[in-house]
């Protein structure tokens, strides 16, 4: 819900609810303060939540959901440079907590209590409205905030006292431990603090002993501090698609403002933007997204929302996306960032991470999901393969070479070439293809093929295997005749759902 | 015509019924069709008795699992997602009797080896031992010369392909070629062309159906994915790659093979050739073995005189006793006439066999109508006194078996019995019948949804919306169930799954096995259908299902568990335990008075058929006052008299409401008992005879005519003959349209006289034992359960309304079945009941009884010491205990936290080194459960509570809000505007009601009963479906004593979170 609210202010106040799952399986994934108030409660379906009037709707957008965590933790790294990431929920795609290291701040910042304020101040300012408690361990920390609404200071040794009246849940304790204590009537963590240590460790051991601790605020747990990122990003979905550049100019002028925000807490500045605007697919049955990508390279390095926006707008007006404008990503790097220094030594071959990083701009330029290594799907519809991860791996296999079974080879027309065909008696006689009508001298078929019936992307061809004239002597394999009176086998299908015929490949 | 058919009896690989094949091949002017189904024969007889109505020849085959072949052809290793391999299979076609029988025989043979269902391959040797008389086909992807060539070459597959002719013989091997439009396909019918040429083997074009129509690939594919527990998205190559499997006319068979005119000749001369059909089965019932010198005939004649003198003689009514007398004559002279001695000696054997073992028997059913069955002791009712009519039972005229049912106790009991007849007719001579399982509402949204990639909470709240009782109403459709649980329809998604739903109902999805019925036969019942191994360690079931095995001649025998019989036959051992009187159920006192004064109160909770809602509502009108008045209340509450509307005229007439009028004057003798209205089959019967002349077997076929299976052109001709035969005694047309519409309408649910009268027996037995032995009639209940119509919960509540003290569960005390104990009471020692620890949730019964047997030993000292001694229990079973009070005996001011608190420890094994340090609190530190609490954790620990009601908790909130209790209720004027709330323990939607719908709430008073309109329901349709306890607003109706609250306005309310059971929509 923040994480949509953030981008959107004007949001604040309304009724609004977040929608999940493809349909027809959507349902509602989250409601705010305003839309509970009217009945709409989470799980509902969409059409169950439509009956309801005066509520905004918004896909939820797990991209959006990470950006919008990053922003949460930038705003922690403004304190503190020990910054962790709060424990997930098993059900939870991200985090929604941070943890951060104050010890020692206190002469920088002011008070415990100053800083807890200015925390959430900084944190309204991206867009947040948050819980911020101050505690002697990390998860008493994180349980109090879950627990307490706004600001809170546990004094050092009050931790098991201020815990003690949150629920068991609060404390995230494993659900078979839940179970027990719920059995035993201990509904507080107070009730549960309460038990006797030795007692404990005999009916729950080890473990149980851990979450006894925490309930009594008395847990030491050494904070995992997170290293600072090397860039910012800032994503949103849209929910209808965007033709003009107008409106465009008011997400893109969003995501500046929140990027500048952000890097204004770093003091740090734009040394280059970059945008990816994903498009809206023409075809609906392909699955590839498109998208358009424009880079600014700043020549000083900037962070005033107002020229960058100028700038973008100059470029997108020169180089205007061909579709409309489904969502958008801007990605910056930081000037800082890439002033640091490589080693000495570099390594020859590309480590890991290097890899990863190359991987991941070969994404954004050719998109998601297109980067990787092709692998065939298990469906009878020809020609299907997906983009599985690309992983270097060790060539330790090597597949044998089993006796060759002498099928004929066909070469793939990629795409295929439009094309028509005559009947004759139920039977394929001709064949028009590059402008040229040419008699099928033989023919096999059809060989049919029909699938995905349950879905909008249904599909089904007829295929024939035909003889006629060469269409094209120019892709012959080198060293045979190029001869137009020459025949070939080739492949043709009929798109019955496009009722449209096409040449798909010839035969070696 | 096509040679190689598979129908959805072969379970999830085909996607038509039998009769849809056939319709489609009349359609296509078929003259033959082969059924080829997937080890076995199951649709068989639909498919012969479809494909003899519309004159089409129905050969029989199978495809059979070998071994000794390969697997079925794979994937490529290359491609990804390789599914695992299966046996090939052998499609064989029977050409002769001998062929069937081998074939039976051979299947038999392969399934009877297996231990799990479904499972089971031939080896060669057995096949070569069956082949006589069988036709061998090549097959298609599924076959043997698919799977050699493609695993291993042109080379093997000829190999392969001898070995068949030398099983086979040369003549009845046909290289199959089938054609999908796949061009791999089309690799292996070039090889199988050349096979055929160099073999000498002729070619054979099928187009191995699946399906009837191409449509029907879809519910292919939807099977598919239950078979393999995948989605249609992720199933990938494991569904069909087109939809060419259907049925195809002659016309494009012969355009299909056009290059092949061999292949589609070959098909006309092959058919045939196969010779035979289900026609000639040749079953024979056993003949049952007599003494040297005796006949079947004169053996029975002996048995029947003998039970004869001992049932009449004893009446000391002479006249009774001549008129039996004719009529076991009449009854023994036809039963001769007809060959049927061996059934009835079969079954008075196994009721000798039960008196013997001392199992509780009676037959029920139209079998009560026969003196001869009265006199063998099959039955317990006297048809002669009490003239219900034989013709009903048997007839000339039908040639058919009769029917015999029996009842016996549920349970181990009824088991002696079944496996009595296994022993004495052999493994391959009895067997249980099959019961096919089809898809019905529930299942196919589940199963449906599962495939189409539905999230489980998604068919979790479908599922709960679909009705599965009786009543469908016009809102009972999955376009309505789909909207409630806020689908968009208008979702190509969604539609589809609504629209597959529609279609996968009724198609059969596995064989499960008949509750009761078993078939014998003369010799070898393996040759007449193949048997198969059930679930059921020990039992045998045949192919078909009971229908099935009555189109086709074989008689059956059910052999049906009821939970009362059980019931009964437990209070015959506990009633002179613990009271020392003797009884005996053949002698109850009859016509009890308090007894029928508690059925007139409706007071029923528990008794054998007149405990449900709506035999509560009928009971105080009927007023019973003597037997018979029982057999008419068992009846009317049914399906026939609501529709037919003979209930009310009767209740009025009963009531003196209405004058006792006849349609004729000449029906009175036949309708008097019942005060002119008809309803029992046998009056109608009579009505027919009287009215038309109609025989006693003219009448039986009157009745069968306008049954279940109704044929237009039958019931027209029954009914000119009816109008003729009334026209002639002189009954004018508006008379003669009143005995129609009657016949009509009654034909189709009227309940046998004879049947009622049987359950109006045991009705009455439990009525008398529920009200002088309350103790041990509940202990024999809870200890039968699951059976009847209320939950234990609602039974143990009953019993403590009516005084019976009910003691909780304890672990010094408790037995794994509820016992009887006594108890101090106002001086007096009482009888009261222990509830036993099969109430336990998760409990296994040798863990209960190691408990029972150690602490007869000596006292369990304390929670440690019976986790000690007990070792076979469990941790859960250890909480569960704790949290149910059962364990507080076991120390000293043990409440059950403290239980909880020392089991949690106990229950945790320590390390040796800390074993023997004893444990430092004497108490825990926990608090004792609230009254809440406590009631929640008895609901959970074993789904009911010996204490208060919940109701009791709240009544002081319940009565500000001016809610009755239910005894409350009484009192208040017809008409008034009233409030009623409790614990819904019944939900009823009877198919007769029109969709009205009925709650029984329960209070700590008793039961109040609530009536929700059709439009009502509608609206609150998830809180009526959902909730466990509601408050019901609406106005009371009370008439003739029966008290219920038509509601207004339906509100859940929270009265504890235990978890109460309610009997839903049965």
């Amino acid at each position: 819900m923040q994480a949509v609210v953030r981008l959107e202010p004007e949001l604040q106040g309304k009724p609004v609810a977040i929608l999940a799952g493809a349909p027809p399986l959507t349902k509602v994934f989250a409601v705010n303060r305003e839309a509970r108030r009217l009945g709409v409660e989470t799980g509902m379906t969409k059409v169950q939540a439509e009956a309801f009037t005066g509520i905004v709707w918004r896909w939820r957008s797990p991209s959006q959901e990470a950006t919008a965590y990053a922003a949460l933790l930038d705003c922690a790294w403004t304190i503190s440079p020990r910054v962790e990431e709060g424990v997930r929920r098993e059900d939870q795609d991200f985090s929604d907590t941070a943890v951060l290291d104050i010890a020692g701040c206190e002469k920088l910042f002011g008070s415990p209590e100053k800083i807890a304020q200015d925390l959430k101040r900084v944190a309204s300012e991206v867009g947040f409205e948050t819980n911020v408690a101050v505690a002697g361990s990390p998860l008493a920390a994180v349980c109090a905030a879950q627990g307490f609404a706004g600001v809170t200071v546990i004094p050092s040794g009050e931790e098991g006292l201020r815990i003690g009246s949150l629920s068991l849940e609060a404390l995230r304790i494993p659900f078979e431990f839940i179970e027990t204590l719920k059995r035993w009537g201990i509904r507080t963590c107070a009730e549960f603090a309460a038990l006797p240590e030795i007692a404990i460790v005999e009916r729950l051991g080890q473990e149980g002993l851990d979450w006894w601790r925490l309930a009594r605020g008395a847990e030491v747990h050494p904070l995992i501090a997170k290293e600072f990122p090397s860039h910012f990003e800032e994503y949103m979905d849209l929910d209808s698609p965007l033709e003009l550049l107008e409106p465009l100019l008011f997400v893109l002028n969003r995501l500046l403002e929140q990027l500048c925000a952000r890097l204004r807490m770093h003091i740090l500045a734009i040394g280059e933007i970059k945008v990816i605007l994903t498009l809206e697919r023409n075809d609906s049955r392909s699955k590839k997204p498109v998208f358009h990508s424009r880079t600014l390279r700043l020549p000083v390095p900037a962070r005033d929302s107002k020229l960058l926006l100028k700038l973008l707008q100059l470029d997108l007006e020169k180089h205007p996306p061909s579709l409309p404008v489904t969502a958008v990503r801007m990605l910056t790097t930081p000037v800082k960032a890439r002033s640091q220094q490589l080693g000495l030594f570099l390594p020859l071959s590309p480590d890991p991470e290097r890899l990863e990083i190359t991987l991941a701009r070969i994404q954004n330029t050719v998109g998601e999901n297109r980067v990787g290594a092709p692998v065939l799907l298990d469906t009878h519809s020809p020609n299907s393969f997906q983009q599985k991860r690309f992983v270097l791996t060790e060539m330790k296999e090597k597949r044998p070479i089993t006796k060759k079974q002498t099928t004929a080879a066909m070469r793939i027309f990629r795409p295929p070439i439009a094309a028509t065909v005559e009947f004759q008696e139920g039977k394929p006689a001709f064949l028009g293809c590059d402008g040229a009508r040419r008699r099928i001298l033989a023919f096999a078929g059809p060989w049919k093929t029909k699938g995905e019936w349950w879905s909008e992307t249904a599909w089904a061809r007829d295929e024939w295997d035909v003889e006629v004239r060469t269409l094209r002597p120019t892709i012959q394999p080198e060293g045979s005749r190029g001869s137009e009176e020459e025949t070939a086998l080739y492949r043709v299908y009929k798109d019955l759902c496009a009722k449209r015929w096409f040449v798909e490949g010839i035969y070696d | 015509m096509e040679l190689h058919a598979s129908s959805a009896f072969s379970f999830l690989e085909g996607a038509s019924r039998p009769e849809d094949l056939v319709s489609r091949a009349k359609e296509a002017e078929m003259p033959a069709i082969a059924l080829v189904d997937r080890d076995g024969v199951y649709g068989s007889p639909r498919f012969h008795m479809a494909a003899k109505s519309v004159g089409i020849r129905a050969h029989v085959g199978a495809e059979i699992s070998v071994e000794g072949f390969g697997n079925r052809a794979g994937l490529p290793p290359w491609m990804p997602n390789s599914h695992c391999s299966r046996p090939v299979r052998l499609a064989l076609l029977v050409e002769s009797r001998t062929g069937y029988q081998n074939l039976c025989r051979l299947m038999t043979r392969y399934k009877l080896r297996e231990k799990e269902k479904g499972t089971g391959t031939a080896t060669v040797e057995e096949i070569a031992e069956h082949a006589e008389g069988l036709v061998c086909l090549t097959g298609g992807e599924e076959g043997v010369l698919a799977a050699s060539l493609s695993n291993s070459g042109y080379d093997e597959a000829r190999k392969n392909i001898e070995k068949l002719t030398a099983l086979f013989g040369k003549r009845n091997v046909y290289v199959e070629v089938q054609r999908h439009c796949d061009p791999i396909e089309e690799r292996r019918n070039q090889a199988a062309v050349r096979l055929s040429e160099t073999l000498g083997l002729p070619l054979l074009a099928t187009n191995g159906v699946r399906y009837a129509r191409p449509a029907e690939r879809e519910l292919l594919d939807i099977f598919t994915c239950i078979r393999n527990h995948t989605k249609l998205e992720t199933a990938g190559r494991l569904l069909e790659r087109n939809d060419e499997r259907h049925l195809r006319s002659a016309q494009e068979i012969s355009q299909l093979f056009s290059d092949l005119p061999q292949a589609i000749h070959n098909t006309g001369e092959l058919s045939a050739r196969l010779k035979y059909t289900l026609a000639e089965l040749g079953y024979e019932f056993p003949r049952y073995p007599v003494p040297e010198g005796e006949t079947m005939d004169s053996f029975l004649r002996k048995r029947t005189e003998e039970g004869f003198q001992n049932r009449y003689a004893a009446k000391r009514d002479d006249a009774l006793f001549e008129r039996a007398k004719r009529q076991v004559e009449r009854e023994l002279a036809l039963i001769e006439k007809l060959h049927l001695a061996g059934y009835f000696l079969i079954v008075w054997d196994i009721i000798r066999f039960c008196r013997e073992q001392k199992i509780l028997v009676q037959g029920r059913g139209s079998a009560a109508n026969s003196a001869v069955c009265y006199s063998l002791g099959i039955t317990a009712v006297d048809p002669v006194g009490m003239e219900l009519l034989f013709e009903r039972f048997l007839s000339e005229e039908r040639g058919e078996w009769p029917d015999i049912d029996l009842d016996l106790p549920s349970g181990e009991q009824r088991e002696k019995a079944i496996q009595y007849v296994y022993q004495r007719y052999g493994q391959l001579g009895a067997a249980m019948t099959a019961n096919v399982i089809t898809y019905r509402d529930r299942f196919a949204a589940r199963e449906v949804g599962k495939a189409l990639g539905f999230d489980q909470e998604t068919l979790d709240q479908l599922s709960s919306v679909v009705n599965s009782g009786e009543w469908r109403g016009p809102s009972d459709t999955f376009e309505n169930h789909f909207q409630q649980v806020g689908f968009d329809l208008n979702h190509p998604r969604v539609r589809k799954y609504w629209e597959l739903c529609e279609r996968i109902q009724d198609l059969p999805r596995h064989l499960g096995q008949h509750s009761g019925g078993m078939v014998v036969c003369q010799g070898q019942l393996d040759s007449v259908v193949p048997l198969e191994p059930a679930t059921m360690p020990g039992r045998v079931v045949v192919q078909w299902d009971k229908d099935d095995c009555a189109d086709m001649g074989i008689v059956k025998v059910d052999l049906l568990g009821l939970g009362m019989m059980a019931v009964l036959e437990d209070c015959l051992e506990l009633i002179p335990k613990h009271y020392g009187e003797p009884i005996d159920l053949a002698q109850l006192p009859p016509d009890d008075p308090p007894v029928y004064e508690t059925l007139r109160r409706a007071d029923t909770v528990g008794m054998f058929q007149v405990e449900s809602r709506a035999q509560m509502a009928s009971l105080p009108r009927n007023a019973p006052v003597k037997f018979y008045d029982l057999v008419v209340q068992v009846a009317i509450i049914r399906p026939g008299p609501i529709v037919g509307k003979m209930m009310h005229p009767y209740m009025r007439r009963r009531q003196g409401k209405e004058s006792v009028a006849y349609a004729h004057p000449s029906l009175e003798p036949v309708l008097k008992r019942t005060l002119g209205v008809p309803l029992f089959q046998e009056q109608l019967l009579r009505m027919a005879m009287i009215a038309a002349n109609f025989t006693g077997g003219e009448a039986e076929d009157l009745r069968r005519a306008m049954g279940f299976k109704r044929s237009e052109e039958r019931m027209h001709k029954i009914e000119a003959k009816l109008r003729s035969g009334m026209s002639q005694n002189g009954f004018d047309p508006e008379t003669q349209n009143e005995i129609i519409t009657q016949i009509t309408s009654f034909a189709r649910y009227g309940f046998p006289e004879s049947h009622a009268a049987s359950f109006a027996l045991i009705s009455y037995a439990s009525a008398y034992l529920k009200f002088h032995y309350l103790a041990p009639f509940t202990a024999a209940l809870l200890n039968n359960q699951p059976m009847g119509f209320y939950s234990p919960a609602v039974l143990v509540h009953d019993a403590q309304l009516h005084g019976l003290r009910v003691k909780p569960i304890n672990a010094l005390q408790s037995e794994w079945n509820c016992t009887i104990e006594r108890t101090a009471r106002d001086g007096k020692d009482i009888p009261c009941l222990r509830i036993g620890l099969r109430y336990v949730h998760g409990m296994r019964q040798y863990a209960a009884d190691r408990i029972v047997s150690e602490r007869q030993k000596h006292p369990f000292e304390g929670i440690e010491d019976l986790i000690r001694r007990v070792p076979e229990l469990p941790k859960k079973d250890l909480v569960t205990l704790s949290e149910i009070g059962a364990l507080n005996s076991l120390g000293k001011e043990m409440h059950r936290r403290t239980a909880l608190w020392q089991v949690e420890r106990a229950a945790r094994p320590a390390r040796p080194l800390l074993d023997t340090i004893p444990e430092q609190m004497e108490l825990s530190p926990l608090q004792q459960m609230t009254d809440e609490e406590r009631l929640v954790a008895d609901f959970h620990g074993s789904g009911m509570s010996t204490g208060p009601h919940p109701m009791t908790y709240c009544r002081a909130a319940l009565s500000k809000l001016q809610v009755k209790r239910a005894c409350d209720l009484s009192r208040l004027p017809d008409g008034q505007y009233t409030r009623v709330a409790g614990c819904v323990i019944a939900r009823q939607r009877p198919g007769t009601a029109k969709g009205f719908v009925f709650l029984s709430l329960e209070d700590e008073t008793g039961i109040s009963n609530v009536i929700v309109n059709p439009d009502l329901y509608e609206k609150y349709r998830v809180v009526i479906n959902r909730e466990k306890f509601l408050r019901v607003d609406g106005v009371l109706q009370n008439q003739d004593h029966t008290i219920s609250v038509k509601a207004s306005h339906v509100q859940p309310i929270s009265i504890t979170a235990a978890e109460t059971r309610s009997h839903d929509f049965h």
